[in-house]
């Protein structure tokens, strides 16, 4: 029985925290499919981590007065109703309320699953089996939603999510646990939360805008995004081996660590050019700092403290939070970097077009058909092919048109990385801002 | 491991890593991929058209005046033909600059001795132009010789630009038909007023 209760558990955490990011890449197809805004569809995505920050601590605390297994169980149960009604949703609306419940359900789901967790593996293993489901989550979370998205729909991505749920429910009835005794009470750890905070607002401008830049600035499918991002989490796994090597002190490691995660969004923002291949050492920069601190810091906020629960809840809200507020400050940041960008790329078709070896009367239809494409995308970066693709251009200028339509979309390609270059520095700040909190030397406590 | 390796092992190595991934990048461009940027429309650019005869001749024309017209205005090339692709009224000043640089631009092209002789656009200027038969025959049967010694391009275009009724041109600039219709009607008129009037020295 413990064998599959403890990975059913384990996987509903990772799924419960995946969720913060797993739209990420379905966003651009949620755009479409539900006729909604850039700044509306940003909510699917800020409601959960929002909803989960703000109430993970308040759960945590009154979770003493319920029992853990009935905790998880509702919990997990509310998660997955919610993540079914998120698979229908109709409208932006709708979706946005369904993510708050889920991460209602979730936060519930996350304070039950780690005393359950306890009561499965014990003490030292219950917790670091909790802490691991969580980062393996948030770091597998959006390349899993980027490949169901371009298999599927981005539907898929909840409804995959409700059938491990629904077993997991059961799985967390069958533990028979009491709300555990608290003796001594801790106060939350507030420097590797706040670190924690400051990290995950970075975390979400490594994955969030790259994972935008690739299918919205790039072109990229969905697949190929999640592909490509999947470097993160494959590169957080040279952390352990890593530091086990170095050895390092804790802070240290969390220093080194946030270090990584500056220079890699540091990377990202001076890339050479749009080959995916550039954006690989930058990500690896991100997932070894990644690998190096997110776990190490949830440890240090919720080691030797209790009540258990309640800690776990401070770092759940911490995280969520540094996602919403990373969301906030970058959201606004590179949607006007993205506007601005327009003029220069306009700019530079404008350049290109006028200079094409074809015929005058070619140049005009193209400008035509590129100045109808442009209005009809306003806000957002357009598909040029559409534009070309309407044209009846003699058979004898076609190869110069094709090759204008790649030079044009070079062009896009770079307006868009330069648009998202701001974003990525400013998230490289949040890095070295949650580097400082570790270097700062503390107080000395009176002895 | 000592403790001193211990506290700078990891570092070292993230500051290697760091250092080793940011240097590779700026020595590949990194920082400096951004959209095309706009030549300055007071430097001297050199166009070349697709297009042979009359077409081809007002398309480098019109390249090069777009740059004239910038450069008076202050505006990239760029910059100005999307300010003149947005509907509504055109101002003075944007005529009054289009006017100058397509005039500056025909004195650039007789500098660097890239206007076409005059008899390479007679031709094509008669199959446009309504007259009447024998007249017709009479400018087509002329010599090249004769025509360029009678016809000098420049004075033509000077002629065509001076003429032209720019602020309706550019009303009509997303109707090709109706664009390509004045524009050809008023190089043709103009040529065909100083052929007209040469002959009639001439006789």
């Amino acid at each position: 029985m413990r064998r599959v209760v403890g990975p059913l558990l384990a996987v509903t955490v990772a799924l419960v925290l995946a969720d913060s990011a797993v739209v990420t890449l379905a966003l651009p197809d949620i755009l479409l499919n539900l006729h909604t805004s850039v700044a509306q569809v940003a909510w699917v995505l800020i409601s959960f981590n929002l909803v989960l920050g703000l109430v993970a601590a308040p759960m945590a605390i009154g979770s003493g007065l319920v029992q853990p297994r009935i905790l998880g169980a509702v919990g997990i149960a509310l998660f997955a109703g919610s993540s079914a009604w998120c698979a229908v949703a109709g409208t932006i609306e709708v979706l946005i309320a369904a993510r708050c419940l889920q991460a209602l359900g979730g936060a519930l789901a996350l304070v039950g699953c780690l005393e359950l967790l306890v009561a499965v593996y014990g003490e030292r293993r219950g917790v670091a089996t909790w802490v691991t489901a969580g980062v393996v989550g948030t770091a597998v979370g959006p390349v899993a939603g980027g490949l169901l998205t371009q298999a599927f729909s981005w539907q898929a991505i909840f409804v995959v999510q409700v059938p491990f749920a629904v077993l997991a429910v059961p799985a967390a009835l069958a533990i028979a646990t009491a709300p555990p005794l608290v003796q001594d009470r801790h106060r939350p750890a507030i420097r590797p939360n706040l670190t924690l905070a400051l990290l995950s607002a970075a975390l979400t401008a490594a994955l969030f805008l790259l994972v935008l830049l690739l299918v919205q600035g790039w072109g990229h499918s969905p697949a190929v995004a999640a592909l490509t991002v999947s470097v993160v989490p494959l590169a957080a796994l040279a952390a352990r081996p890593l530091a086990r090597l170095l050895r390092p002190p804790p802070d240290v490691e969390v220093a080194a660590g946030c270090f990584l995660v500056a220079g890699g969004l540091a990377g990202l923002a001076l890339l050479p050019s749009s080959n995916l291949a550039w954006t690989i050492a930058p990500q690896a920069l991100v997932g070894l700092g990644l690998g190096l601190t997110v776990d190490r810091l949830t440890s240090q906020a919720m080691e030797m403290r209790l009540p258990r629960a309640q800690h776990a809840g401070w770092t759940i809200g911490a995280r969520h939070l540094g996602v919403v507020l990373g969301l906030a400050i970058l959201t606004p940041v590179f949607t006007a970097d993205l506007q601005d960008a327009q003029v220069p790329a306009q700019e530079a078709i404008t350049a290109l077009v006028l200079d094409a070896p074809l015929q005058p009367d070619s140049k005009i239809a193209i400008a035509e058909a590129l100045g109808a494409e442009l209005t009809q995308q306003e806000g957002r970066i357009p598909d040029l092919h559409r534009a070309f693709a309407t044209l009846d251009l003699d058979p004898s200028e076609r190869p110069a048109a094709a090759a204008l339509e790649r030079e044009l979309d070079g062009q896009l390609e770079r307006a868009a990385t330069w648009a998202f270059r701001d974003s990525f520095l400013v998230g490289a700040l949040l890095a070295l801002l949650a580097l400082v909190t570790v270097v700062v030397p503390r107080r000395r406590s009176a002895s | 491991m000592t403790t001193r390796a211990q506290l700078l092992g990891l570092p070292a190595v993230a500051v290697a890593l760091v250092s080793g991934v940011l240097a590779v990048q700026l020595n590949h461009g990194g920082g400096t991929f951004e959209p095309l940027a706009p030549a300055d429309p007071c430097a001297e650019r050199t166009v070349t058209a697709q297009a042979q005869g009359i077409d081809g001749l007002t398309e480098r024309l019109v390249l090069l005046g777009l740059d004239g017209a910038g450069c008076r205005l202050g505006l990239s090339r760029e910059a100005l033909t999307l300010q003149l692709a947005q509907p509504g009224p055109r101002t003075d000043e944007e005529v009054d600059a289009l006017r100058a640089g397509l005039l500056d631009a025909v004195d650039r092209m007789k500098e660097d001795g890239t206007l076409p002789p005059a008899s390479e656009l007679v031709d094509e200027a008669m199959d446009n132009a309504d007259l009447n038969s024998f007249l017709e025959a009479a400018i087509r049967a002329l010599p090249a010789s004769v025509i360029d010694a009678a016809l000098k391009t420049d004075d033509v275009l000077v002629n065509t630009i001076e003429d032209l009724d720019l602020r309706a041109v550019l009303e009509n600039i997303d109707d090709q038909d109706e664009l390509d219709a004045q524009m050809n009607a008023a190089v043709t008129q103009a040529v065909k007023d100083a052929l007209l009037d040469r002959l009639r020295n001439l006789i």
